[in-house]
Order: C-alpha cells, then sequence, then structure tokens
C-alpha cells in the first residue's frame, strides 16, 4: 500500500491514539509496541522505532520514499481496566496486518473500538465480585450481600469522582476511607454482619491487580524503565487503600478484629 | 488452612470462580470468554487448595496456583485468539492478598505488631508467588516465540 505524505501523518497518528487506548485499558509495554511495529510494517513503513513508557510513547516511522514521520504522546493516565477495548484493538491490528484497511476506515474502526463502559455489566460484575469474595474470604451470606451493596458506590465513585482526585493514590485513599467507615458504622448497628469480611470483599475491587502483574511482565521482558515505574505507582495505590481502612478502621474503632 | 471442611473447599472453589466471572463482567470481557475466565478461577484455587494440602507452604502453592493461570491463559489465549493478559487477570484474581493486606492493616492500627507482621509477612508471599509463578511460564513462553521467529526469518 503507497501513502501519501499527509496520510502517512495521519497514519501515524492513528497508530499512536491505537497504542494510547492500548496502554491504557490494560496493555502491556511490550503488546503496544509490537502492534505499533507490525501495524507500521502492514502500512508500508520500512522501519518503525516504538518507544512506549509509563507517561509517553514516541514513535518515528521510515518510509520506502524516505519520509521520516514522527509524533509523542503524553500519556495522562496508564492502568485502566477497560479490557474490551484491550481486546478490540488486538482483533483489530490481527485483521490490519492481513489486509490493510484504508486510512478513513482504520480510523472509523479505532473509533469504534472506542466502546464506552456497559454500565450494567459493570456494576454487576462488581457486586458480584465484591459478594462472591466476600463469603470466600470466610463471611457468612449477609456480609456477601451488603459487600455487593458496597461494591455499587464503589461503582459510582469509581465513575463519578476518580476525575476530581489528582491521582490513583488519593482516590484509593478517601474512597477505602469512606466505604471504611460506612461498613464500620453499619456493622455496629446490623448484629448479624462482619465488617472484616464486608472490607475484605471490597478491598479486591480496589487492588491494582493488573497494574501489577502488568509491571511485573513488563520488567520481564526487558522493558524495566516502564515496569518499575508501575509497580511503584501500583504499590503506592495499594498504599493508599491500606491507609485509608486504617484512618476508618482507627476512626469508628474498636470494631471487632 | 489445612484443617479446613469439605463443605469449606466447596464453597471457597464456587466463590472463588464467581469472582473471576465478576471481575471479567467488571473488565467488560465478551460472552465467548466468560466461561474459560471463570474456570480459570476454578483451577487457579483448586490448584492452591492442592499445593496447602501438599505442602503446606502459601509461596510454593500459589506458585504453582499462578504459574497454572499463567499457563492456562497462554494456552486459552491462542485457542481463543485473544490476549492472554485477558485470560491470567481473570484468573489470578483468586490468589490477589486482599484479605491478608486487610488483616495487616487492622491489627497495625491496635498497634498488635505481632499480628500484623504475620499477616503482612503473608500478602507478601502472596505477591511475590503470583509474580514468580507467572514468570516462570512467560520466560518459557517469550522463549518458544523468539525462537518461532528466528526461525521464520531465517
Amino acid at each position: 500500500m503507497t501513502l501519501t505524505k499527509g496520510d502517512e501523518y495521519k497514519l501515524l497518528h492513528l497508530l499512536l491514539d491505537m497504542g494510547e487506548m492500548m496502554y491504557c485499558s490494560g496493555g502491556e509495554v511490550r503488546r503496544v509496541e509490537n502492534t505499533i511495529s507490525l501495524m507500521g510494517k502492514a502500512y508500508g513503513a520500512v522501519e518503525t522505532s516504538v518507544m512506549v513508557i509509563t507517561a509517553s510513547i514516541i514513535v518515528t516511522m521510515k518510509f520506502a520514499d524516505g519520509n521520516l514521520v514522527t509524533e509523542t504522546r503524553r500519556i495522562a493516565s496508564a492502568g485502566g481496566n477497560r479490557l474490551w477495548r484491550l481486546e478490540r484493538l488486538n482483533a483489530l491490528s490481527r485483521k490490519c496486518c492481513e489486509e490493510p484497511l484504508e486510512i478513513e476506515q482504520l480510523e472509523v474502526e479505532i473509533k469504534n473500538c472506542k466502546e464506552p463502559m456497559n454500565l450494567f455489566k459493570f456494576c454487576f460484575g462488581s457486586s458480584l465480585a465484591a459478594g462472591a469474595f466476600a463469603v470466600f474470604f470466610g463471611g457468612n451470606i449477609y456480609d456477601g450481600i451488603f459487600a455487593a451493596l458496597v461494591a455499587l458506590l464503589i461503582c459510582f465513585f469509581q465513575r463519578k469522582l476518580s476525575k476530581i482526585f489528582p491521582n490513583n493514590i488519593i482516590f484509593n485513599l478517601v474512597c477505602s476511607f469512606v466505604v471504611g467507615v460506612l461498613i464500620s458504622l453499619s456493622a455496629k448497628f446490623i448484629p448479624f454482619i462482619n465488617a472484616d469480611m464486608i472490607m475484605v470483599g471490597v478491598i479486591m475491587l480496589l487492588i491494582p491487580g493488573i497494574a501489577f502483574t502488568n509491571s511485573v511482565r513488563d520488567v520481564l521482558v526487558g522493558d524495566t524503565i516502564s515496569g518499575i515505574m508501575r509497580l511503584i505507582e501500583s504499590l503506592l495505590w495499594a498504599a493508599g487503600l491500606a491507609i485509608g481502612f486504617m484512618l476508618a478502621i482507627f476512626l469508628v474503632g474498636g470494631i471487632a478484629i | 488452612m489445612n484443617d479446613m471442611t469439605t463443605t469449606q473447599i466447596i464453597v471457597q472453589l464456587i466463590t472463588g470462580m464467581l469472582g473471576s466471572l465478576g471481575f471479567s463482567l467488571l473488565f467488560g470481557l465478551r460472552k465467548r470468554y466468560l466461561v474459560s475466565a471463570a474456570f480459570g478461577g476454578f483451577l487457579n484455587w483448586g490448584l492452591y487448595l492442592l499445593g496447602m494440602h501438599w505442602w503446606g507452604s502459601i509461596f510454593f502453592a500459589g506458585l504453582l496456583a499462578s504459574a497454572a493461570s499463567a499457563l492456562y491463559s497462554e494456552v486459552m489465549a491462542r485457542v481463543q485468539k485473544a490476549p492472554s493478559t485477558l485470560f491470567f487477570i481473570t484468573s489470578v484474581i483468586p490468589l490477589i492478598p486482599g484479605s491478608t493486606l486487610y488483616y495487616a492493616c487492622s491489627n497495625a492500627v491496635v498497634s498488635n505488631w505481632e499480628q500484623a507482621k504475620y499477616f503482612a509477612n503473608r500478602t507478601l508471599q502472596y505477591s511475590l508467588a503470583i509474580a514468580a509463578g507467572a514468570c516462570i511460564i512467560w520466560a518459557i513462553t517469550f522463549t518458544i516465540e523468539n525462537v518461532k521467529r528466528h526461525k521464520k526469518s531465517k
């Protein structure tokens, strides 16, 4: 496929959109870098060099006619969990590598991948997960139900409030504090639920599991800088979570441990 | 942990599976991946319990479960043509040390340092086991991939 100069710039921009979306949806560095290089190759770039670190993506492509194009993208927030986007982008890149789409077509397809969260699935999944884990760690059925209800509150926080906090550490801290106070207080008034079991179930929703596993994976395959950055980030998120719960327990005080 | 009753084991296996299913919904996986993700959670916790039964060590049982999840996710990724992350993250969920992290904190708050240390230690063991188990499998699959690519380019 031969591209005009304008198309080359457009393609580069689209590839960065794709890379950014993948990275922010829970993709690993290696996957993003591979996808961008393979896509570049499919569209006729002779050389594609990609660098992804936690805060930015830099891509330079050289085309057969000798044109060099470069673009940099700043990534504001990595570490999402919108795995459905990752999956769709992956399928798209597989398709393009076999049979490159027209640039306009590609643009539409990438936009399509940006499908918003399915609210019902998100809330139902959170409730199911929190409820199941409250029982999993030894709670009774009421703990499970209560944890499922609290999970809905967390869904609300995650959707509405996560943007107003400067970063995820503060968000985790505030979120776990509010939820912790709520649970401890309710447990004082409702005799047949155990505060600790409910909190354990709810914690599972806030723990940065994806960021942690991806960071370990990044380090292992040699993307050390990004891996370490993400690892420290995810440990800090977990610390925020722990401190929030500690404050809540400390404040309400004297619940059975 | 070793003196669990059969009922407890069954409850844990089922809720572990439901937990994985919940997370796969939360992460927006498509319908056709849900069953494999839920089964991953079941497999993961089943192997962990088996490992605990054999060795009685969190680290080694976790290592076994995490490695099995990683292997399972690589296989499923090839069978279902989807990123392996999808399956790994959802199936390793029951191992994530939410409860021990919580108990470490709640004990620290009331200055019960012995217990806090005990649970912090366990939290660390789980996390290391997840990382190490997955690393073993990834190291092998990445090597195989590279060998394949090398052969192709020749």
